[in-house]
Protein backbone atom coordinates (compact mmCIF):
# COMPACT_ATOMS: atom_id res chain seq x y z
CA UNK A 1 0.00 0.00 0.00
CA UNK A 2 1.30 3.36 -0.53
CA UNK A 3 2.71 5.39 2.46
CA UNK A 4 0.65 8.78 0.90
CA UNK A 5 -2.56 7.03 0.85
CA UNK A 6 -2.00 5.05 4.31
CA UNK A 7 -1.34 8.96 5.49
CA UNK A 8 -4.23 10.39 4.08
CA UNK A 9 -7.02 8.00 5.17
CA UNK A 10 -5.47 7.97 8.67
CA UNK A 11 -5.60 11.91 9.10
CA UNK A 12 -8.91 12.91 7.41
CA UNK A 13 -10.55 9.77 9.02
CA UNK A 14 -8.90 11.05 12.68
CA UNK A 15 -10.30 14.79 11.92
CA UNK A 16 -14.07 12.94 10.60
CA UNK A 17 -13.87 10.48 13.94
CA UNK A 18 -13.42 14.22 16.15
CA UNK A 19 -15.97 15.92 14.34
CA UNK A 20 -18.82 13.04 14.80
CA UNK A 21 -17.39 12.37 18.54
CA UNK A 22 -16.29 15.84 19.64
CA UNK A 23 -19.44 17.78 19.57
CA UNK A 24 -21.45 14.82 21.44
CA UNK A 25 -19.25 15.98 25.01
CA UNK A 26 -21.25 18.95 24.49
CA UNK A 27 -23.45 19.87 27.67
CA UNK A 28 -26.96 20.09 26.87
CA UNK A 29 -28.50 20.00 30.06
CA UNK A 30 -28.85 23.52 30.97
CA UNK A 31 -29.79 24.51 27.88
CA UNK A 32 -33.47 25.88 27.95
CA UNK A 33 -36.27 24.54 25.72
CA UNK A 34 -36.72 27.05 23.87
CA UNK A 35 -33.43 28.86 24.07
CA UNK A 36 -32.10 29.78 20.44
CA UNK A 37 -29.12 26.76 20.34
CA UNK A 38 -31.83 24.57 21.20
CA UNK A 39 -34.12 25.42 18.62
CA UNK A 40 -31.11 25.39 16.17
CA UNK A 41 -29.91 22.30 16.83
CA UNK A 42 -33.91 20.87 16.41
CA UNK A 43 -34.00 22.78 12.82
CA UNK A 44 -30.35 21.06 12.15
CA UNK A 45 -31.54 17.69 11.05
CA UNK A 46 -34.20 18.36 8.31
CA UNK A 47 -31.73 21.36 7.11
CA UNK A 48 -29.27 18.83 6.73
CA UNK A 49 -31.39 16.02 5.02
CA UNK A 50 -32.60 18.76 2.58
CA UNK A 51 -28.90 20.28 2.03
CA UNK A 52 -27.31 16.67 1.33
CA UNK A 53 -30.24 16.05 -0.95
CA UNK A 54 -30.08 19.22 -3.12
CA UNK A 55 -26.06 18.84 -3.32
CA UNK A 56 -26.63 14.73 -4.46
CA UNK A 57 -29.10 16.40 -7.00
CA UNK A 58 -27.08 19.76 -8.35
CA UNK A 59 -24.82 17.38 -10.26
CA UNK A 60 -27.74 15.34 -12.03
CA UNK A 61 -29.08 18.36 -13.21
CA UNK A 62 -28.95 18.74 -17.43
CA UNK A 63 -29.37 21.66 -19.49
CA UNK A 64 -32.51 20.36 -21.85
CA UNK A 65 -36.19 20.04 -19.98
CA UNK A 66 -36.43 16.72 -21.86
CA UNK A 67 -33.19 15.37 -19.84
CA UNK A 68 -34.45 15.92 -16.77
CA UNK A 69 -37.36 13.49 -17.56
CA UNK A 70 -34.88 10.36 -15.60
CA UNK A 71 -34.58 13.23 -12.45
CA UNK A 72 -38.31 13.71 -12.41
CA UNK A 73 -39.34 10.17 -12.73
CA UNK A 74 -37.04 8.75 -10.27
CA UNK A 75 -38.09 11.50 -8.09
CA UNK A 76 -41.83 11.01 -8.54
CA UNK A 77 -41.27 7.18 -7.76
CA UNK A 78 -39.74 8.35 -4.26
CA UNK A 79 -42.59 10.46 -3.26
CA UNK A 80 -45.32 7.92 -4.28
CA UNK A 81 -43.38 4.47 -2.83
CA UNK A 82 -43.11 6.92 0.52
CA UNK A 83 -46.94 7.64 0.58
CA UNK A 84 -47.72 4.68 -0.48
CA UNK A 85 -45.84 2.41 1.49
CA UNK A 86 -43.98 4.73 4.59
CA UNK A 87 -40.45 3.07 4.07
CA UNK A 88 -37.27 4.73 3.02
CA UNK A 89 -36.12 1.37 1.89
CA UNK A 90 -38.73 0.44 -0.30
CA UNK A 91 -38.92 4.28 -1.45
CA UNK A 92 -35.13 4.41 -2.26
CA UNK A 93 -35.33 1.32 -4.43
CA UNK A 94 -38.60 2.69 -6.77
CA UNK A 95 -36.79 6.25 -7.31
CA UNK A 96 -33.56 4.03 -8.29
CA UNK A 97 -34.91 2.06 -10.28
CA UNK A 98 -37.60 4.53 -11.97
CA UNK A 99 -34.71 6.41 -12.81
CA UNK A 100 -32.55 3.57 -14.26
CA UNK A 101 -35.42 2.30 -15.97
CA UNK A 102 -36.31 6.15 -18.03
CA UNK A 103 -32.82 6.21 -18.95
CA UNK A 104 -33.37 2.31 -20.32
CA UNK A 105 -36.68 3.46 -22.62
CA UNK A 106 -35.12 7.35 -23.31
CA UNK A 107 -32.02 4.94 -24.72
CA UNK B 1 -45.13 0.78 20.13
CA UNK B 2 -41.38 1.96 21.10
CA UNK B 3 -39.61 -1.17 22.36
CA UNK B 4 -36.80 -0.24 24.69
CA UNK B 5 -35.05 -3.68 26.10
CA UNK B 6 -31.67 -3.65 25.18
CA UNK B 7 -31.14 -6.36 23.16
CA UNK B 8 -34.60 -4.80 21.33
CA UNK B 9 -32.68 -1.83 20.53
CA UNK B 10 -29.43 -2.79 19.30
CA UNK B 11 -31.73 -5.17 16.62
CA UNK B 12 -33.82 -2.03 15.79
CA UNK B 13 -30.53 -0.63 15.13
CA UNK B 14 -29.64 -3.14 12.74
CA UNK B 15 -33.44 -2.73 11.21
CA UNK B 16 -33.43 0.65 10.65
CA UNK B 17 -29.80 0.12 9.14
CA UNK B 18 -31.88 -1.84 5.90
CA UNK B 19 -32.02 1.33 3.72
CA UNK B 20 -28.84 2.30 4.61
CA UNK B 21 -27.42 -0.58 3.74
CA UNK B 22 -29.19 -1.00 0.21
CA UNK B 23 -28.23 2.95 -0.85
CA UNK B 24 -24.88 2.15 0.16
CA UNK B 25 -23.77 -1.52 -0.88
CA UNK B 26 -24.27 0.11 -4.60
CA UNK B 27 -22.72 3.46 -3.86
CA UNK B 28 -19.61 1.71 -1.84
CA UNK B 29 -19.29 -0.66 -4.87
CA UNK B 30 -19.11 2.11 -7.30
CA UNK B 31 -16.24 4.06 -4.78
CA UNK B 32 -14.18 0.72 -5.06
CA UNK B 33 -15.01 0.08 -9.07
CA UNK B 34 -13.47 3.93 -8.88
CA UNK B 35 -11.13 3.23 -6.85
CA UNK B 36 -9.23 0.36 -9.32
CA UNK B 37 -9.68 2.79 -12.24
CA UNK B 38 -7.84 5.67 -10.13
CA UNK B 39 -4.64 3.15 -9.78
CA UNK B 40 -5.20 2.55 -6.75
CA UNK B 41 -5.08 -1.37 -5.45
CA UNK B 42 -7.89 -3.56 -4.08
CA UNK B 43 -6.43 -2.99 -0.21
CA UNK B 44 -6.24 0.94 -0.15
CA UNK B 45 -9.71 1.18 -1.43
CA UNK B 46 -10.63 -0.86 1.59
CA UNK B 47 -8.34 0.97 3.85
CA UNK B 48 -10.17 4.03 2.62
CA UNK B 49 -13.43 2.87 3.60
CA UNK B 50 -12.75 1.40 6.67
CA UNK B 51 -10.73 4.43 8.17
CA UNK B 52 -12.15 7.38 6.42
CA UNK B 53 -15.92 6.08 5.82
CA UNK B 54 -17.50 9.19 4.29
CA UNK B 55 -18.54 8.69 1.55
CA UNK B 56 -18.31 11.85 -0.84
CA UNK B 57 -14.80 12.76 0.80
CA UNK B 58 -13.27 9.23 -0.43
CA UNK B 59 -14.31 9.84 -4.53
CA UNK B 60 -13.35 13.31 -3.94
CA UNK B 61 -10.03 11.83 -2.34
CA UNK B 62 -9.79 9.39 -5.65
CA UNK B 63 -9.88 12.35 -7.76
CA UNK B 64 -7.11 14.56 -5.55
CA UNK B 65 -4.79 11.13 -5.57
CA UNK B 66 -5.31 11.22 -9.17
CA UNK B 67 -4.45 14.54 -9.50
CA UNK B 68 -1.28 14.76 -8.07
CA UNK B 69 -2.20 16.82 -5.25
CA UNK B 70 -0.02 17.16 -2.15
CA UNK B 71 -0.97 15.72 1.22
CA UNK B 72 -1.68 18.36 2.94
CA UNK B 73 -3.86 20.01 0.73
CA UNK B 74 -6.01 16.84 0.03
CA UNK B 75 -5.79 16.38 3.45
CA UNK B 76 -6.88 20.14 4.03
CA UNK B 77 -9.69 19.55 1.43
CA UNK B 78 -11.13 17.00 2.35
CA UNK B 79 -11.05 17.25 6.51
CA UNK B 80 -12.89 20.79 5.48
CA UNK B 81 -15.79 18.99 3.80
CA UNK B 82 -16.31 16.75 6.76
CA UNK B 83 -16.81 19.66 9.09
CA UNK B 84 -20.56 19.46 8.69
CA UNK B 85 -20.27 16.46 11.16
CA UNK B 86 -20.03 18.74 13.66
CA UNK B 87 -23.84 19.57 14.16
CA UNK B 88 -25.16 15.93 13.94
CA UNK B 89 -24.08 14.20 17.34
CA UNK B 90 -25.47 17.26 19.24
CA UNK B 91 -28.71 17.34 17.33
CA UNK B 92 -29.48 13.71 17.38
CA UNK B 93 -28.78 14.19 21.50
CA UNK B 94 -31.33 16.94 21.74
CA UNK B 95 -33.89 14.93 19.63
CA UNK B 96 -33.42 12.07 21.91
CA UNK B 97 -34.49 14.27 25.17
CA UNK B 98 -34.42 12.80 28.44
CA UNK B 99 -33.33 9.37 26.78
CA UNK B 100 -30.06 10.54 25.40
CA UNK B 101 -26.95 8.75 26.69
CA UNK B 102 -23.11 9.29 25.59
CA UNK B 103 -21.01 7.22 27.63
CA UNK B 104 -19.89 5.12 24.39
CA UNK B 105 -20.04 7.93 22.27
CA UNK B 106 -16.90 7.73 21.32
CA UNK B 107 -17.48 4.35 19.35
CA UNK B 108 -20.91 5.25 18.21
CA UNK B 109 -19.89 8.34 16.84
CA UNK B 110 -17.49 6.95 14.32
CA UNK B 111 -20.32 5.46 12.72
CA UNK B 112 -22.54 8.94 12.74
CA UNK B 113 -22.34 9.23 8.67
CA UNK B 114 -24.94 11.92 6.71
CA UNK B 115 -27.43 8.71 6.43
CA UNK B 116 -27.09 7.05 9.56
CA UNK B 117 -27.99 10.72 10.94
CA UNK B 118 -30.50 10.74 8.55
CA UNK B 119 -32.17 7.98 9.43
CA UNK B 120 -31.50 7.91 13.26
CA UNK B 121 -33.47 11.15 12.94
CA UNK B 122 -36.68 9.89 11.05
CA UNK B 123 -37.21 7.04 13.51
CA UNK B 124 -36.53 9.43 16.33
CA UNK B 125 -39.02 11.87 14.90
CA UNK B 126 -41.82 9.25 13.83
CA UNK B 127 -41.55 7.63 17.38
CA UNK B 128 -40.80 4.51 15.97
CA UNK B 129 -37.93 3.60 18.69
CA UNK B 130 -36.43 5.90 21.58
CA UNK B 131 -32.52 6.17 21.67
CA UNK B 132 -30.12 4.19 23.32
CA UNK B 133 -26.91 3.45 22.26
CA UNK B 134 -27.47 -0.18 21.67
CA UNK B 135 -29.61 1.39 18.95
CA UNK B 136 -26.78 3.23 17.75
CA UNK B 137 -24.52 0.81 17.87
CA UNK B 138 -26.78 -1.27 15.63
CA UNK B 139 -27.68 1.61 13.05
CA UNK B 140 -23.74 1.76 12.39
CA UNK B 141 -22.96 -1.71 12.49
CA UNK B 142 -25.21 -2.60 9.88
CA UNK B 143 -24.47 0.86 7.63
CA UNK B 144 -20.68 0.60 8.55
CA UNK B 145 -20.13 -3.76 7.44
CA UNK B 146 -22.23 -2.75 4.02
CA UNK B 147 -20.12 0.29 3.17
CA UNK B 148 -16.84 -1.71 3.58
CA UNK B 149 -18.25 -5.13 2.49
CA UNK B 150 -19.52 -2.69 -0.91
CA UNK B 151 -16.05 -1.43 -1.60
CA UNK B 152 -14.16 -4.25 -1.49
CA UNK B 153 -16.86 -5.49 -3.99
CA UNK B 154 -16.08 -3.28 -6.29
CA UNK B 155 -12.42 -3.23 -5.86
CA UNK B 156 -12.35 -6.91 -6.02
CA UNK B 157 -14.74 -6.82 -9.48
CA UNK B 158 -12.34 -3.91 -10.87
CA UNK B 159 -12.73 -0.88 -13.09
CA UNK B 160 -14.71 -2.66 -16.04
CA UNK B 161 -17.21 -4.33 -14.05
CA UNK B 162 -20.20 -1.89 -14.65
CA UNK B 163 -19.38 -1.23 -17.80
CA UNK B 164 -21.43 -3.32 -20.09
CA UNK B 165 -24.47 -2.39 -17.53
CA UNK B 166 -25.28 1.43 -18.51
CA UNK B 167 -28.86 1.40 -16.91
CA UNK B 168 -27.74 -0.05 -13.44
CA UNK B 169 -24.96 2.06 -13.56
CA UNK B 170 -27.18 5.18 -13.80
CA UNK B 171 -29.53 3.95 -11.19
CA UNK B 172 -27.07 2.97 -8.81
CA UNK B 173 -25.88 6.74 -9.46
CA UNK B 174 -29.70 7.77 -8.44
CA UNK B 175 -29.15 5.51 -4.95
CA UNK B 176 -28.14 8.62 -3.42
CA UNK B 177 -30.54 11.45 -3.99
CA UNK B 178 -33.15 8.71 -3.53
CA UNK B 179 -32.12 8.01 -0.01
CA UNK B 180 -31.78 11.71 1.41
CA UNK B 181 -34.76 12.70 -0.52
CA UNK B 182 -37.25 9.65 0.86
CA UNK B 183 -35.30 10.82 4.65
CA UNK B 184 -36.30 14.06 3.95
CA UNK B 185 -39.79 13.05 2.95
CA UNK B 186 -40.02 11.13 6.45
CA UNK B 187 -39.22 14.30 8.85
CA UNK B 188 -40.93 16.60 6.52
CA UNK B 189 -43.54 18.72 8.91
CA UNK B 190 -45.59 21.90 7.46
CA UNK B 191 -43.88 24.42 10.21
CA UNK B 192 -40.29 23.00 8.92
CA UNK B 193 -40.80 24.23 4.83
CA UNK B 194 -39.50 27.53 5.80
CA UNK B 195 -36.26 26.23 6.75
CA UNK B 196 -35.90 23.39 4.01
CA UNK B 197 -36.61 25.97 1.70
CA UNK B 198 -33.92 28.24 2.30
CA UNK B 199 -31.35 25.09 3.09
CA UNK B 200 -32.27 24.30 -0.51
CA UNK B 201 -31.96 27.89 -1.93
CA UNK B 202 -28.64 28.59 -0.25
CA UNK B 203 -27.02 25.52 -1.15
CA UNK B 204 -28.05 25.57 -4.81
CA UNK B 205 -26.86 29.16 -4.93
CA UNK B 206 -23.31 28.82 -2.93
CA UNK B 207 -22.60 25.65 -4.92
CA UNK B 208 -23.04 27.58 -7.59
CA UNK B 209 -21.19 30.59 -6.84
CA UNK B 210 -18.56 29.47 -4.18
CA UNK B 211 -18.46 25.50 -4.71
CA UNK B 212 -20.33 22.33 -3.62
CA UNK B 213 -18.92 21.94 -0.70
CA UNK B 214 -19.56 25.46 1.03
CA UNK B 215 -23.19 24.97 -0.63
CA UNK B 216 -23.53 22.06 1.95
CA UNK B 217 -22.04 23.50 4.87
CA UNK B 218 -23.25 26.92 4.51
CA UNK B 219 -27.12 25.42 3.32
CA UNK B 220 -27.01 23.30 6.49
CA UNK B 221 -26.37 26.97 8.70
CA UNK B 222 -28.81 28.88 6.97
CA UNK B 223 -31.55 26.86 7.29
CA UNK B 224 -31.07 25.71 11.09
CA UNK B 225 -30.86 29.59 11.50
CA UNK B 226 -33.80 30.24 9.89
CA UNK B 227 -35.17 27.57 12.29
CA UNK B 228 -33.69 29.13 15.40
CA UNK B 229 -34.81 32.70 14.69
CA UNK B 230 -38.71 31.24 13.85
CA UNK B 231 -41.21 31.17 16.37
CA UNK B 232 -40.27 28.36 19.15
CA UNK B 233 -43.81 26.93 18.79
CA UNK B 234 -43.30 26.42 14.93
CA UNK B 235 -40.10 24.98 15.11
CA UNK B 236 -41.05 22.84 17.92
CA UNK B 237 -43.44 20.31 16.71
CA UNK B 238 -40.78 19.70 14.12
CA UNK B 239 -39.71 16.38 14.60
CA UNK B 240 -41.65 15.22 17.60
Amino acid sequence: MSVDVIQLGLIVGAFTWAFRFAPTRLDLANDRPEGLFDRFLSATGPAAIATLFTASVLPMLKPGLGDQAPLAMGMLAVIGAHFWFRSTAIATLSGAAAYGMTIFVLG
Amino acid sequence: MPSSSPSAGFRSGLTASLPITLGYLPIAFSFGVAATRAGLGAAEAVFLSLVMYAGASQFLALALIGTGAPLAVSAVTLIAMNLRHVLYGPALLKQAGADARKKHAWAWAFGLTDEVFGTTLGVLARGQHRFSERFMFGIGLGAYASWVMGTALGAFAGGGALEGFPTLDAALGFMLPALFLALLLSVLRRAQLPLIAVAIGTTALVSWLVSPVAGIFSGMVAGAAIGMIRAPRATKGNTA
